[in-house]
């Protein structure tokens, strides 16, 4: 039997595999499908400091392999998120990740320190730094490495918690915003976000969702996910989480294998609400079969000779 | 509470041009379905060409098993075409409400069914004669080709075609507006493509008519997880799984709306 556990900062998962920020909900949806409990952790929907309605339809469009997406946070607000969902997480006996997204400094620091102010049992925060910032023209937190340390260093010293920044892939150097996260004090960073993407419709010439860019996920992501994991853990030493493209129990062991410690599944919770849990019985066997003890006998063992 | 389940393919015939009728096994979803406007979400493709599954209302449940009436669209509703008797399909399912009747108050329904529309019309169709509730039914194509039902005025069952190969000559619109007028107190049901749903929405907002829409749109969970099926309300009819008041989830607060709760 192989021993799960892994450790990202402070934090022990019972097993690598959590589910994604925006392809989970607030982890309740599916209750009748799935035990929570059994997974790794919980990511909870981004969330910001007032609800958002999020963007007009169409939000969603299939692609080969994959999805765009434009949901544009749609989310309860962060009073609510306080009320509603942190007593629910209090009952889980899994660990729970809340995400937090803004479009100023001040706004990611206002959420986290709302929810620092009320006791709760949430293990920590993945920031969502693939948000335009108004403040700054609206460019992206995530494709600058001094806003990216700018914003880690506020919200480091505003929580103990498991502060773990989550990266896009939408920049030329991912390895070097995630040095800065480092730097700026992240336990962790978590890699990849969407991929930017759009649709057209060549009979109507329009696009086939409302803002026309979009973010791409699932199984047609995959590789870019795994690159960015392993150029991100070549080059910091604190945990990555990887994400992008996870279908199956051996999607985990490439992840790991490129240096993600744990991972998150997300697109593919849509055709099986259940899917973290499957995958998750397909990695144990994978491990079981492969004779593997615990699982730093994967994470970056990457064979060099090809 | 919904279920996901693979079931047997029990038959797989067509039914007019480009509409197909499958019937699949899946004893655990339909006895948990509640009632027409529901729908159910089936995996197509082989591995993960094709990620995101396809939703179908439910258009009739015998002995355990659903059956959908099916247009054929893209490359998921080829593959549905393609499966034979004896293959699996994985469903989830039921999704969504069920169109309510209590909002009828004793008046006369119209029952309108567009393409493949018709799917949750003509389930709730067989549930009212069932019932002894009297009501009309109307359902539009193209051409008589697309029709698989048999134009009967007499017991209320009116074919529409553009080119009146079949039943009367028009739209849905031309027979609505006379049926309308004919009966007193006239309560609308509909499904269909959306300009179809445009044209009733604009006659029933003029006339002061009431009704129900089972609406579609494009998916990627059908769970409540993704936030990606919204339409526009026109009031806060959001429930527990919207979270938001201008927007509504379809797969989980629809696909019935009242007509005048949504814009289209
Ligand atoms: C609640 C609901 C009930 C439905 N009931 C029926 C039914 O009873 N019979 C029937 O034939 N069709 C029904 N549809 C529409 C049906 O889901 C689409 O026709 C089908 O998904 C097209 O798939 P495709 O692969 O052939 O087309 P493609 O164009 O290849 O599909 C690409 C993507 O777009 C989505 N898509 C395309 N058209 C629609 C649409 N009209 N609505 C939602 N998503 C769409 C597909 O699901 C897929 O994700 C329903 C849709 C909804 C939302
Ligand atoms: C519909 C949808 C909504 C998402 N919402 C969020 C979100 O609110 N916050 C966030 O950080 N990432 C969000 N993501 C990104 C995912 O968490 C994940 O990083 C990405 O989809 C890649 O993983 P996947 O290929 O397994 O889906 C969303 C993705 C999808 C498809």
């Amino acid at each position: 039997m192989t021993d799960l556990n892994t450790t990202i900062g402070s934090i022990e998962l019972k097993n690598p595999i959590l589910v994604a920020s925006g392809t989970f909900g607030y982890g309740e949806e599916c209750d009748e499908f799935s035990d929570v409990n059994q997974l790794g952790g919980i990511i909870t929907k981004s969330i910001t400091l007032h609800p958002r309605e999020g963007n007009p339809p169409p939000r969603i469009v299939e692609t080969a392999s994959g999805m765009l997406n434009s949901i544009g946070l749609a989310n309860i607000g962060v009073d609510r998120y306080i009320s509603d969902m942190l007593p629910k997480y209090d009952e889980l006996d899994t660990t729970v990740i809340m995400n937090i997204a803004g479009s100023s400094l001040t706004e990611y620091i206002n959420v986290l320190e709302a929810v620092e102010a009320v006791p709760n049992s949430l293990a920590g925060y993945e920031i969502n730094i693939s948000c335009p910032n108004v403040g700054e023209g609206g460019m992206e937190f995530g494709v600058d490495c001094d806003l990216t340390s700018q914003l880690t260093s506020e919200l480091r010293q505003r929580t103990d918690k498991l502060l773990v920044i989550k990266l896009s892939p939408n920049v030329t150097n991912i390895a070097a915003i995630a040095q800065s996260a480092e730097a700026a004090g992240a336990d962790a960073v978590s890699a990849i976000n969407t991929v930017v993407g759009m649709s057209i419709n060549p009979a109507t010439r329009k696009s086939n969702v409302y803002t026309k860019l979009c973010g791409l996920s699932g199984p047609a992501v995959k590789p870019v996910g795994v690159a960015a994991v392993y150029k991100i853990s070549q080059s910091v030493s604190i945990p990555v989480i990887g994400i992008g493209g996870i279908t199956k129990g051996e999607d985990v062991a490439e992840y790991l294998l490129a240096g993600a410690s744990a991972v998150q599944v997300g697109t593919a919770n849509f055709r099986d609400p259940a899917a973290g849990l499957q995958i998750l019985t397909e990695f144990h066997d994978f491990c079981d079969k492969n004779n593997i003890s615990d699982l730093t006998e994967l994470i970056g063992r990457l064979q060099n000779d090809t | 509470m919904r279920r996901i389940e693979s079931g047997k393919v029990l038959s797989n015939h067509k039914l007019a041009k480009g509409m197909y009728r499958m019937d699949i096994s899946l004893p655990e979803i339909s006895s948990e379905v509640q009632g027409p406007g529901q729908f159910i979400s089936l995996t197509v493709g082989e591995g993960w060409q094709m990620p995101l599954r396809r939703p179908m209302s439910i258009a009739s449940i015998e002995n355990d098993s659903i059956s959908i009436i099916y247009k054929i669209f893209g490359k998921g509703t080829v593959w549905l075409k393609e499966r034979t008797s004896g293959e699996v399909i994985e469903a989830i399912g039921p999704l969504g409400n069920k169109f309510s009747l209590d909002k009828i108050n004793g008046k006369e329904i119209i029952l309108v069914g567009g393409g493949v529309g018709v799917a949750p019309i003509l389930y709730l169709h067989d549930q009212l004669s069932k019932d002894n509730q009297d009501h009309l039914l109307i359902v539009g194509a193209v051409t008589a080709a697309e029709q698989f039902l048999e134009h009967s005025p007499k017991t209320g069952i009116h074919l529409t075609t553009d080119d009146g190969s079949v039943g009367e000559k028009g739209t849905v619109m031309t027979m609505l507006e006379i049926l309308a007028d004919k009966v007193e107190n006239p309560y609308i049901i509909a499904c269909g493509p959306e300009p179809m749903l445009a044209a009733i929405y604009k006659f029933t907002t003029e006339k002061g008519i009431e009704g129900q829409f089972a609406v579609e749109s494009y998916m990627a969970c059908g769970t409540g997880l993704c936030q990606g099926c919204v339409i526009e309300t026109t009031k806060n009819i959001s429930k527990e799984h919207t979270y938001h008041q201008k927007y509504s989830l379809v797969c989980s607060d629809g696909p019935v709306y009242d007509i005048n709760a949504i814009r289209i």
